[in-house]
């Protein structure tokens, strides 16, 4: 029993850490595309921007604290960059625009040694507070941590949704001809959005590395962005609570489903497969009964019409 | 006073020349009625007026080069438009669409949400009672809370109408507001239109209800094929013959 409880407490601690760190980086998706109809496929690069920015500046000297808080500005600058020339086109410019930045900067990540050590990774950077907590009670400390972010996070979030601000995402995300004849900028509100968005994904990037403590350029490939995609259909469009509900529902099957091939006959790379298979599955079923998600209301589905 | 002026206006579509040349001006507190047959240009007029789309020519509103601004800053200056098909948006409740819809909000500003909520938070109010008020004026007060999706093809109408009052316009751009409207509800549109032109507002209005846009209208435009074939007061314009030939096709 006691020996139960030894294995199975840090593996819970585990599951609810990289759930808290999905939930984080596709809380900034679902303001993007649940608030605000905004196609980002690309949303990975983000994550990228914000750990590698942060790493670095640590790795260069600059306080663990100002490393985040330049990973969380440049990636919001960043998704204003992108911003800029796709947001005035239509919705799916901006999707192909971001997949492809997404797959461009990985490969920059890849190549660029001298800036970034490319396939090496880059490990040996700072972790918060890491000479005041004892090693063994780290991840216990690191989990209290980002438990209180992704509370901050969620009820930062959901005031905007909430204000006139987030009145206008909606009225975009249903039909921008509406807000625009009555005097809103739609594309600025787009631009916020966005920019908003890509710097949560970016603080997320900043707690991904202080977990798994080395980042390489092939952490951050594009199926990243459509497992937060996932967690949002899954958890309800456009609600913060369903995003949070989704991040731990796929992390935890993710986790568990490790184990099974202890049932069956599959090698790793198979059960790997196999869990996507059983993932999309899954994702069927719920679009035909329960299409709104767990959290998310029928009459706001943002597919239907 | 006028408050708008189009100084030949031009919007050519491949070789199809939906406006070609028009130019009218209209009375501040008037309702200028804009007829037509199908495919005449009236919708495209509309959409070079507020902004929708771009073309050549002139267009001054209250003193205000808009030719070329973009469709927000047409409807700051003051003047909205409504649609053809009626654009309520449907995933929000009545309450919503007519909140969305003050261009004076704080809380439309993310730092204001932070750092003023207390100002957030009464203009909410005011906007509320003001929204409650409007609702009331077109007698639609028992859906407020209702996702606008479930509302009838007239409530739409409706509650753009109201939607529009609510950014205080000086000046509205009405496509066809009584198409697939039943009769009653027309009458109470019309009465509507009357009412807040008395309050001073000036109105634009397309429609092929020839009756009714005649008794709303002050003056009326005839459009066809891209141009303002006859304008008039609405005694005049239902003498034309040629304006009931466009419409009735040659035998009237």
């Amino acid at each position: 029993m006691i020996e139960y409880v030894d294995t199975l407490l840090p593996y819970i601690t585990t599951i609810l850490l990289i759930s808290s760190i999905y939930a984080i980086f596709s809380l900034g998706l679902n303001l993007e595309w649940g608030f605000t109809g905004l196609i980002d496929f690309g949303h990975v690069a983000f994550l990228a921007i914000g750990a590698y920015t942060t790493v670095m500046f640590n790795m260069s000297g600059f306080p663990l604290f100002l490393s985040v808080i330049a990973g969380i500005v440049l990636s919001g600058f960043f998704g204003l960059l992108l911003g800029i020339p796709t947001l005035r086109l239509r919705e799916d410019y901006l999707a192909i625009v971001m997949i492809g930045f997404s797959e461009v900067l990985r490969f920059i990540l890849l190549n660029e040694q001298w800036l970034t050590r490319g396939p090496f990774g880059i490990h040996g950077f700072d972790r918060p507070l890491q000479d005041v907590i004892p090693y063994q009670h780290y991840n216990t400390f690191l989990l209290i941590l980002y438990l209180a972010i992704l509370v901050i996070i969620y009820l930062s979030l959901e005031r905007l949704v909430r204000s006139p601000w987030g009145r206008v995402l909606k009225s975009i995300r249903e039909d921008e001809a509406v807000p625009s004849a009555l005097g809103k900028n739609v594309f600025w509100y787009r631009l916020q959005s966005l920019m908003i968005g890509s710097a949560i994904a970016g603080l997320a990037g900043a707690m991904l590395a202080f977990y798994i403590m080395y980042i390489e350029p092939n952490t951050f490939k594009p199926i990243e962005t459509f497992h937060a995609w996932i967690i949002i259909i899954l958890g309800g469009t456009a609600s913060n609570k369903g995003t949070i509900v989704g991040a731990l529902v796929f992390c935890t099957f993710l986790s568990v489903t490790q184990f099974t091939n202890r049932f069956l006959p599959f090698t790793a790379h198979q059960m790997g497969a196999f869990r996507m298979i059983v993932i999309g599955l899954l994702l069927m079923l719920l679009m035909m009964y329960k299409p709104e998600g767990i959290f998310g209301k029928k009459e706001e589905l943002a597919l239907s019409d | 006073m006028d408050i708008l002026s189009v100084k030949d206006l031009k919007k050519h579509f491949g070789g199809v020349k939906a406006v070609d040349g028009c130019s009218i001006t209209i009375e501040t507190g008037t309702v200028m009625g804009l007829i037509g047959p199908n495919g005449a240009g009236k919708t495209t007029m509309f959409n070079l007026i507020s902004g929708f789309e771009r073309g050549v020519g002139e267009i001054v509103f209250k003193g205000i080069r808009t030719d070329n601004l973009s469709p927000f800053k047409i409807a700051r200056c003051g003047m909205v438009r409504t649609f053809q098909i009626p654009r309520a948006l449907t995933k929000m409740t009545v309450s919503e669409n007519l909140m969305l819809a003050p261009n004076t909000q704080a809380g439309e500003r993310i730092w204001d949400v932070w750092l003023r909520p207390k100002r957030v938070r009464e203009q909410e109010r005011q906007i509320r009672e003001k929204s409650r008020d409007i609702l009331e004026f077109f007698e639609i007060s028992h859906l407020e809370d209702e996702y606008a999706g479930a509302l009838s093809g007239g409530q739409k109408k409706l509650l753009e109408m109201a939607r529009a009052m609510m950014i205080d316009p000086s000046m509205m751009l009405l496509d066809e507001p009584f198409a697939g409207v039943n009769p009653t509800l027309a009458r109470k549109i019309s009465r509507y239109i009357c009412e807040l032109r008395k309050d001073g507002m000036t109105f634009l209005v397309i429609e092929h209800d020839i009756p009714a846009i005649t008794k709303i209208s002050d003056r009326i435009v005839v459009m066809n094929e891209g141009k303002v074939m006859a304008e008039g007061e609405p005694e005049e314009i239902k003498r034309r013959r040629d304006v009931l030939e466009v419409y009735i096709g040659g035998e009237g």
